[in-house]
């Protein structure tokens, strides 16, 4: 028997960095009450990072429920202080369609989504990292060097061909933490070096075809066949980023923000 | 009727007792509620409108240089808002004369609805500085 189409969809949610991937442009307008809670929690969001004495952390929502993958977090990006004033480098994809590009928001922005769970995650940065990360942040040119347009939301963490929102801003960080980092490429053999490891998803034939027959957004050719084939779809998550970088002593525990 | 953009405004309201000035950045095109959610790029009203619970009627709808504004009025007396929204592309919502419509405040501003469903964010200080938006690759 065939899934049915709501299971593939939930696979589709599958993460990664893609909050927004996955669903075509809506036009119906939020809940007020929604609006609300994501603006709430953007201010008690930015308190936090404000009582961290932070300059840069990793900041991540929760889009949709992904408990089934044991995921916590949806989506992450790079908070950095200008000022008074945080700002979030992004990457988004647009309409569900096969391109995303990297935005510098508000947390307001940042949370004005239609969000699964009204939660924030927070890792606090080495002091070292963020010191390296900061400049790059607030620098356009830096912020798209390693970006792809090419957009899968479940791209595969070590080939170049689709880059997802969370690889995005892995990637960033790496090549502020690695000065020898010049293209994906390295960034990627970087952290591979530095222990990073990908969260990996049982995604089913039926649920990968239906994916990339009905979802510009999802590919899963750049996945090594002996992978995709045992059904095991390797991508980069928030929780997988979080852990991370809590082992390598890059950041420190996640905290959660209400 | 008028359909009015639903197309994210970005943009920085400061709302004092009267007027509201501001700057306008398109939105990012991604698939979310909130690119469904005009947040206003000015605003004129007396303050006692935007009291929490405050219930308005669209009384006009009209396009402006800097996107569309409605104006809202209180029927008990008379009281009016105007609230401007960017009037970039995108469909979804139709707001239109007669349209009920429900100040909400709270910490970071109001929000204004209309059956349940928000039809622009008015940000007050602390809102203005939570907002920001910017493409930086194309």
């Amino acid at each position: 028997m065939r899934r049915p189409l709501q299971a593939v969809a939930l696979a589709l949610a599958v993460a990664t960095g893609a909050a927004h991937a996955g669903r075509s442009c809506e036009r119906q307008a939020p809940r007020a009450e929604n609006v609300q809670r994501a603006m709430a929690l953007a201010e008690r969001t930015a308190r936090a990072l404000d009582d961290s004495g932070a300059q840069v952390a990793v900041v991540a929502r929760a889009g949709q429920d992904l408990s089934r993958y044991g995921l916590v977090y949806s989506h992450l990006g790079l908070a950095y202080k200008d000022g008074t004033r945080w700002r979030v480098a992004h990457k988004l994809n647009e309409c569900g369609s096969a391109q995303a590009a990297v935005w510098r928001q508000g947390l307001g922005e940042f949370f004005l989504d239609d969000l699964f769970d009204y939660r924030a995650g927070i890792v606090v940065l080495a002091p070292e990292l963020q010191q390296r990360l900061l400049p790059a942040l607030a620098d356009n040119t830096r912020l798209a060097g390693l970006h792809t347009a090419a957009y899968s939301m479940v791209a595969y963490p070590w080939a170049q061909r689709y880059q997802q929102s969370n690889q995005w801003a892995l990637e960033t960080l790496a090549a502020a933490q690695s000065p020898g980092v010049r293209s994906r490429a390295d960034a990627q053999a970087w952290l591979q070096s530095a222990g990073y490891q990908p969260s990996t998803l049982r995604i089913d034939p039926v649920t990968r075809l239906g994916a990339r027959l009905t979802a510009a957004n999802v590919a899963f050719d750049d996945h090594p066949a002996e992978k995709r084939f045992t059904d095991r779809i390797e991508t980069v998550t928030v929780d997988s980023v979080f852990a991370w970088l809590n082992r390598t002593g890059l950041g420190a525990p996640a905290v959660t923000v209400r | 009727m008028n359909s009015l953009s639903l197309r994210r405004v970005a943009i920085a309201t400061l709302l004092a007792a009267g007027l509201a000035t501001t700057q306008a950045h398109p939105g990012p095109s991604d698939a979310s509620a909130l690119s469904a959610l005009p947040i206003a790029v000015s605003v004129a009203a007396p303050v006692m409108l935007l009291s929490a619970g405050a219930t308005l009627t669209v009384v006009a709808v009209e396009a402006s240089a800097t996107g569309t504004v409605w104006v809202l009025e209180r029927a008990s007396d008379g009281a009016r808002m105007s609230v401007t929204v960017g009037a970039q592309a995108a469909g979804g919502l139709s707001v239109a004369a007669g349209t009920a419509v429900v100040v909400t405040a709270f910490s970071a501003g109001w929000v204004l609805s209309a059956a349940g469903r928000a039809i622009a964010y008015i940000p007050n200080e602390i809102g203005s500085a939570l907002l920001y938006n910017e493409r930086v690759t194309r």
